[in-house]
């Protein structure tokens, strides 16, 4: 098996002349952490316009670090400066490689982000500042499988599949529920074996005193204080929330003593049962043309040690309804901007999730530019066909809260508040209609 | 200013860590949840507090010794611990709490690759020690709510070194008998550590209850722990111990921290001892308030678990922490059981009467009140 932890580092300066190095250390080791051809040359092709872009925004040549990583399912090629002591507008997904080039699709990051299938701008005190990319292997797509036996349900055992067992639990999955309850990823057995092995993934299954699949659970974290689960799926008759319940009961026993804080349910199906989960929200998402409602699902895994939330008075009344709402005990420190020194230029970050046409933009630097910044983020986001674009605020940055009016001025609207996914809550806006 | 290369300078595993946040002292929780009081139903404190020898020494306590080391190794203690159950001072070791006790165990007897094994559900701070300093902690499932003992001998290895007991298992209030335990000793027949968790020991009444002390001349390889924050009262001081044969306890020894007990805890555990009246009387009042809860929640139409110590378990059909909320906003803190693999469980400390009728009015409006779950 491939050591995980085996990451290749290249260390070379924004400088073009080291294009060559960056091109065949990207290449060799996409193969050696087994994508194929086409999706290493891919990732390739990203580092290309990455660095070529990088080096026409640092002006001189400043100490970059790539390192790729082994994700078994992806490859990860990271770009990571340790302190940016040139303009940070180069990490704005809007900021063009130079100023003479014209169009929305010639911006460096942005031709590198359609090459990959996740993208994301970080910055922060211990991961630096920089752009991860992320290609998946390619898997073969899953056949659906129903057993013409359905097991019986009655003493029922939990536990992590073997193999061959997980892969049966994807097809069984695919066998019998509408493809909105499970994420992507579930339509592909292998990759899900190699998110198991990875780590990334959890899967329990309940197995009858025949050996027969019942049923299962999957899960993953979402960062370090919040774990997403999906289903529970169910292989017995349809509705039996009981074998819902020992899913969910032992899911919960399996991750309680984890860091993690909360746990969120994006995909239930019909056998969750009532008493588990809280529900925080619906956000209206576009998939394949058709508007879905997503219900945001949860639950603490900690008692809530309540914390402190900064707020602009234009969003205070949706926090206080959907605290009162959640007994959620937060303490409102109101926020404004009031005519301090401004940095000239704002950054927002750009997480891109393909699969689900979706981004979510967030803020990394404050800057005077920012109502027109992310305007131009908005139209070049929609311009690439983006359905689904949210803004997401951590509560516990004051100057977060402060740029409500900014937010608030594209077109975002509040939606929902999940507790403790960053400083304190994380606020996700999203466009009005 | 310099901006601190912490990408740089924190190893990998710690980057992974979360640090453990305890709850906010009571002052700072009212104040979030805007309640006036809050009874603390969630710590098995005991509600009468500490014997009144330890109450007279820490209201007497003179200010000056604070500037006093204490004793490094809690002397006066060990000394007459070992008069009362028949042992050598040396076969004791104080630790600020049990917990350091749990630690300083760990730390002595594992190495890269062993392992320690103990229950899925009970008391955490085994399984997080271990977790925390790289070793395998093996979790048997509860049966019928009690420690499996066949289950555990089954999980034994090579690079098995350490079994934990809870004994009363804290949450669920179950015990093994003094035959139990003695065959489960007999099985692993030395050759592993056998830690029996007593800290609720005293708040047990049946006749067939083992007191490890007394075992500890038979089985060298069993230590027990004990501790003075539940029904000595003393929590807040953080005090507690182990004990065990010489030669494992010299072992213990080399790892413990000399000095991490305050010179008032150990002053106050000093006047405890031996306290029978404070004992009946915690007894009386816990044995009265537990029918008591027991009732209300059977009225409330609430599945409970109760055994021997001074909490009660209760299951919900809404989410335990969700219930914390509602409940922390009426002024009445429990603790939340999912920490513990039993989710939409809650665990309820007996407290002074009044507690236990808010906490029953409390949840009996929060349970008639369910719009905000799913």
């Amino acid at each position: 098996m491939q050591d995980r932890k085996a990451d290749i580092v290249l260390s070379v300066g924004t400088d073009m002349k080291f294009l060559p190095l960056v091109l065949s250390f990207t290449e060799s080791s996409s193969r050696i952490f087994g994508l194929e051809d086409r999706d290493a040359l891919k990732l390739t092709l990203a580092s290309e316009e990455m660095f070529a872009y990088l080096c026409g925004m640092t002006g001189e040549a400043r100490p970059v670090t790539l390192t790729m990583k082994n994700g078994f399912y992806y490859a990860l090629l990271r770009f990571a400066f340790d302190n940016i002591d040139f303009d940070p507008r180069a990490f704005n997904l809007t900021a063009n490689v130079s100023p003479d080039e014209e169009g929305l699709g010639e911006m460096g990051l942005l031709i590198a982000s359609r090459s990959v299938d996740r993208m994301s701008i970080f910055h922060d005190p211990l991961e630096g500042t920089g752009i991860y990319l992320i290609k998946e292997k390619t898997y073969p797509e899953v056949e659906p499988w129903k057993s013409e036996e359905a097991p019986d349900g009655e003493g029922l055992s939990y536990g992590p599949p073997d193999v061959e067992d997980l892969k049966m639990f994807v097809r069984s999955i695919a066998g019998r529920y509408d493809p909105f309850v499970y994420p992507q990823d579930l339509r592909y057995p292998g990759k899900v074996v190699d998110m198991v092995a990875s780590g990334e993934y959890g899967v329990l299954t309940a197995t009858d005193r025949k050996g027969r699949m019942a049923g299962g659970m999957t899960w993953r974290s979402t960062g370090t204080s919040t774990i997403e689960c999906y289903g529970p799926y169910v292989f017995v008759e349809k509705g039996r929330q009981d074998v819902g319940e020992g899913l969910v009961a032992a899911l919960i026993s399996t991750v309680a003593r984890s860091e993690a804080i909360c746990l969120m349910n994006r995909y239930p199906t019909a056998e969750l049962p009532p008493g588990y989960f809280e529900k925080l929200g619906t956000i209206d998402f576009v998939l394949k043309g058709e508007r879905r409602p997503w219900d945001f699902l949860f639950r603490e895994l900690k008692e809530d040690p309540g914390c402190r939330v900064y707020a602009h008075a234009g969003m205070e009344d949706f926090l206080k309804t959907r605290y009162k709402r959640h007994f959620l005990a937060r303490e409102i420190v109101p926020v404004k901007y009031e005519g301090e020194r401004q940095n000239p230029h704002s950054v927002f970050g750009a997480r891109f999730q393909h699969s689900q046409n979706l981004v979510v933009l967030s803020p990394l630097w404050d800057g005077a530019d920012a109502r027109e910044n992310l305007a131009r983020h908005i139209e070049v986001l929609k311009a690439e066909g983006i359905a689904n674009i949210l803004f997401r605020i951590d509560l516990g940055h004051g100057w977060h809260a402060r740029l409500y009016p900014v937010i608030e001025a594209n077109g975002f609207v509040p939606s929902i508040v999940i507790p403790y996914q960053g400083k304190a809550d994380w606020l996700f806006f999203t466009l009005r209609d | 200013m310099f901006d601190v290369p912490l990408n740089k300078l924190v190893p990998e595993y710690i980057k992974k860590f979360e640090a453990y946040i305890p709850s906010r002292p009571d002052p700072e929780l009212m104040r979030l949840y805007k309640v006036d009081h809050l009874w603390r139903l969630n710590n098995n404190e005991n509600p009468l507090g500490p014997p009144e020898g330890s109450a007279r020494v820490i209201a007497e306590f003179p200010p000056k010794r604070a500037s006093i080391y204490p004793s490094g190794d809690s002397w006066y203690l060990r000394v007459k611990l070992a008069e009362k159950f028949d042992l050598d001072p040396d076969q004791i070791v104080f630790g600020n709490g049990a917990n350091e006790a749990i630690a300083f165990v760990i730390k002595a007897f594992c190495q890269e690759g062993d392992n320690i094994i103990t229950a899925d559900k009970t008391f955490a701070v085994y399984e997080w020690v271990a977790a925390f300093s790289g070793f395998e902690a093996r979790l048997v499932p509860l049966k019928d709510f009690g420690f499996d003992d066949e289950g555990m001998l089954g999980r034994i290895d090579e690079r098995t070194k350490i079994l934990f007991v809870c004994n009363p298992n804290n949450p669920t209030g179950t015990y093994w008998d003094e035959a139990r335990l003695r065959r489960f000793l007999d099985r692993v027949a030395g050759r592993q550590i056998v830690v029996v968790d007593e800290a609720y020991c005293e708040f047990v009444e049946a006749d067939d209850y083992p007191d490890a002390m007394k075992l500890l001349k038979e089985y060298p390889n069993l230590v027990t722990f004990r501790t003075f924050s539940k029904m000595y009262g003393l929590a807040g001081l953080r005090i507690g111990y182990l004990a065990g044969s010489r030669d494992v306890v010299d072992v213990i020894r080399r790892t413990c921290i000399v000095y991490s007990v305050n010179g008032l805890a150990q002053e106050a555990a000093l006047a405890a001892i031996g306290d029978d009246d404070h004992v009946v009387r915690t007894r009386r009042h816990v044995n009265a308030e537990k029918a008591y809860l027991l009732e209300e929640l059977a009225n409330l139409g609430v599945e409970t678990h109760a055994g021997e110590g001074c909490y009660v378990m209760a299951r919900l059909p809404v989410s335990d922490t969700l219930v914390y909320r509602q409940l922390m906003a009426k002024g009445v803190m429990i603790r939340t059981m999912t920490g513990f693999r039993f989710p939409n469980w809650i665990r309820v400390s007996i407290g002074v009467h009044e507690a236990m009728e808010d906490f029953v009015r409390g949840l009996g409006e929060t349970l008639s009140d369910r719009e905000a779950t799913l």
